[in-house]
């Protein structure tokens, strides 16, 4: 048993054995050295070789064989006879005037091309290297400054790119190496001498390639450099991103089903009493909670597997299993949208509610706020607060936590119009109809304690058991009658909705936590700020009487007497607009 | 060795006008070619032969035409041109001169 070889021998296909190869290799590389000086020696080499492919068909033939062996190989090297022998018999080699100007170039005559064997982007700093002898790492180095140089280097590079040919053929290659490109220089194999004879002549005439041509090699090269650049040192940076994204999205999932596990089992129903819950009605939530996990998991599950698949170049999940990803999370889209739906159509409707408490009328009412938390006895119960301990007081701190229901009170002042002081209580809800969005209004439970002229409200109110959140609001109107004065205690100051409360508290500048008011006719005034205007209106007043004295005098300078009018003129142009605007006082 | 250099220089100069003359008779392959040297016991080896067909071909007194074969790839089959004839008529002629000159150094003017 032998390998055999298949070549390709005067356009012919013959199995070889590899020992008759490499027999037929020497000869025929013996024969093309003897050539090599002549001037038709690709024409007398290109008959040599097809006649022995024709010797050795014929051989094959005869003998009913496949593959040429040795003994065939040595009876055609018989035939064609020895390179010795030719000495002996072409006599008229001698006489031959030699042809050798186009094959022996001089051997130190080098071309200037681009080395594409040796070449970081295209070959340029490698095909000068080789020109100029010089080691192409410091061309290289030399190159990489200029680009700091204000980046000509890049456009000289760009240029050369475009002007030097690159060396494809080996010939090229020879050339631009310094190497004598004969047949001589060839010392290798034998079909790749043979292609590089035949490349030199089909590209005798590369060098005259019009610039077009030569431009429009340019930008593909410089497209098929970017593309390697890309894949190469890009992939690595596509890798380390997706291993990112593969590691956070397995994180993102992992916490998403704790969650949602958590919230359908592990923890108690109580979570829906708080704000965002709080909308879902009670029957739906499971469905809901479920379609929204779905909504959530797919994507981040799909960019994961995606990642993956960038990452390690392996496909994680099969085209079946990922359609039916897609169906999945479009059906729990799907739910998840007609829930949004159905919720948001149920605040479709307004509805309010007032109930209005007339009080007695009193010169001066305390608003404050109760800050103890109202208490049912679930929450005593969680708590573990004994509700028998009536003397223990707890204080609710977290007035802004993140889960909490919007169902702070708000507050507004009013100016009684017909002299009685009230209370008018309002409650708003939505709903899906009219009716539904009374009946929400009135399950809001909410409470205040008037004694006398102190006024305690609480700061929420709550809805009653079962009553899902659909927006609920609770307005207190307080109605003064003019004259009336309201001391605010510090803690309510954030209810009220219609005055800035907090401007009073620093003009009345003093340690106590309230601030006193008083209803005008033009609505609910600081005491405070009152008496700083008048203070102001006082001083204005003053100075107004002295400037009118001075003019008095009549002063001589002109300027000094145009300064003294222009003061006069603001101060009565400030104490008019005080004037009118205190004029209920 | 004196002898071998003789001979070999006689053959070298009758060889090209051997070739030519085979080739006058009408269209012939290169191989046919050796085979007729052969048994004119001139040339032993073909691998000779085709520098000097490629020589001869350049010099214009020789062509070829691509000929199929029915065995391996196709084949060159050589003609004369009539530059080749007429090289080939006066070959002749100097032929005959030698062939006379020859005789003459052998046998005598005389004989």
């Amino acid at each position: 048993m032998e390998k055999t070889i298949i070549i390709n021998i005067g356009n012919t296909i013959i199995h070889i054995e590899e020992s008759a190869y490499e027999l037929l290799k020497a000869y025929l590389n013996e024969v093309k050295h003897y050539f090599a000086n002549h001037a038709d020696d690709l024409e007398i080499v290109t008959d040599i070789e097809n006649r022995i492919a024709e010797l050795l068909t014929e051989q094959l033939e005869e003998q009913k064989k496949q593959v040429v062996d040795a003994g065939n190989v040595n009876s055609v090297i018989g035939l064609m006879g020895r390179v010795q022998d030719f000495d002996n018999a072409e006599a008229t080699t001698e006489e031959e005037p030699m042809v050798h100007a186009s094959f022996q170039a001089q051997p130190t005559d080098k071309k200037l091309y681009r080395d594409m064997d040796e070449r970081v982007v295209a070959g340029v700093c490698a095909g000068i290297g080789h020109y100029l002898d010089f080691d192409v790492k410091w061309i290289r180095l030399a190159a990489v400054l200029t680009v700091f140089l204000g980046g000509t280097g890049v456009l000289v590079y760009a240029l050369l790119w475009i002007i030097m040919p690159k060396a494809t053929s080996r010939i090229e290659k020879m050339e631009m190496k310094g190497e004598p490109a004969n047949l001589q220089g060839f010392q290798k194999n034998l079909d790749e001498e043979l292609q590089a004879v035949r490349e030199r002549l089909s590209e005798a005439n590369k060098h005259a390639q019009p610039v077009f041509a030569r431009l429009g090699n340019f930008i593909g090269e410089f497209f098929e450099w970017l593309g390697r650049f890309i894949s190469g040192t890009g992939k690595v940076i596509f890798k380390i991103i997706a291993i990112v994204i593969v590691v956070f999205g397995v994180l993102f999932l992992l916490s998403l089903i704790v969650g949602v596990a958590a919230f359908q089992g592990f923890w108690d129903a109580s979570i829906y009493e708080y704000f965002p819950f709080s909308i879902v009605n009670e029957g739906n939530r499971g469905v809901i909670l479920f379609s929204a996990f779905i909504v959530c998991f797919i994507p981040v599950l799909a960019l994961v597997l995606f990642s993956i698949r960038v990452a390690f170049s392996k496909q994680a999940i099969n085209k079946t299993l990922s359609f039916a990803l897609l169906i999945i999370w479009l059906a729990g889209a799907a739910t998840v949208g007609y829930q949004a739906a159905k919720i948001s159509s149920e605040f479709k409707q307004h509805a309010e509610l007032t109930q209005t408490t007339e009080l007695k009328t009193l010169p001066t009412y305390t608003i404050d706020i109760d800050k103890s938390k109202y208490f049912s006895k679930e929450d005593s119960i969680a708590y573990h607060i004994d509700a028998n301990q009536r003397n223990q007081i707890v204080v609710d701190d977290f007035e802004d936590g993140p889960f909490v229901s919007p169902n702070n009170i708000r507050i507004n002042i009013n100016k009684s119009e017909n002299g009685v002081t009230r209370i008018v209580q309002k409650f708003e809800s939505q709903g899906k109809t009219f009716q539904s969005a009374l009946q929400n209004a009135q399950n809001i439970s909410y409470n205040y304690n008037s004694k006398d002229a102190l006024l305690i409200f609480n700061p929420r109110f709550q809805l009653r058991k079962g009553t899902i959140w659909r927006n609920q609001e609770v307005w207190i109107n307080l109605e003064l009658p003019v004259g009336t004065k309201l001391i605010i205690k510090h803690d309510a100051y954030r209810y009220i909705n219609n005055y800035g409360t907090w401007d009073c508290d620093e003009k009345e500048n003093d340690s106590d936590n309230y601030s006193t008011w008083i209803m005008t006719e033009d609505g609910l005034r600081c005491i405070a700020q009152l008496k700083e205007e008048a203070l102001h209106k006082k001083k204005l007043k003053k100075e107004l009487l002295d400037l009118e004295s001075l003019r008095k005098t009549k002063p001589v300078d002109s300027l000094y007497q145009d300064s003294i009018s222009n003061r006069v003129k603001e101060v009565k142009e400030e104490l008019g607009i005080n004037v009118e605007d205190n004029t209920g006082n | 060795m004196i002898a071998e250099n003789t001979q070999t220089q006689m053959r070298k100069g009758i060889l090209e006008y051997c070739v030519l003359s085979i080739i006058a008779r009408g269209e012939i392959y290169a191989s046919d070619i050796i085979a007729e040297l052969r048994s004119a016991k001139l040339l032993v080896v073909e691998g000779t032969l085709y520098p000097l067909l490629t020589r001869l071909k350049n010099n214009g007194l020789l062509s070829y035409n691509w000929v199929e074969s029915t065995s391996g790839p196709p084949r060159k089959y050589y003609t004369l041109t009539e530059e080749g004839k007429g090289i080939l008529s006066q070959l002749d002629q100097t032929w005959q001169e030698l062939a006379y000159a020859v005789g003459i150094s052998q046998k005598g003017a005389n004989s």
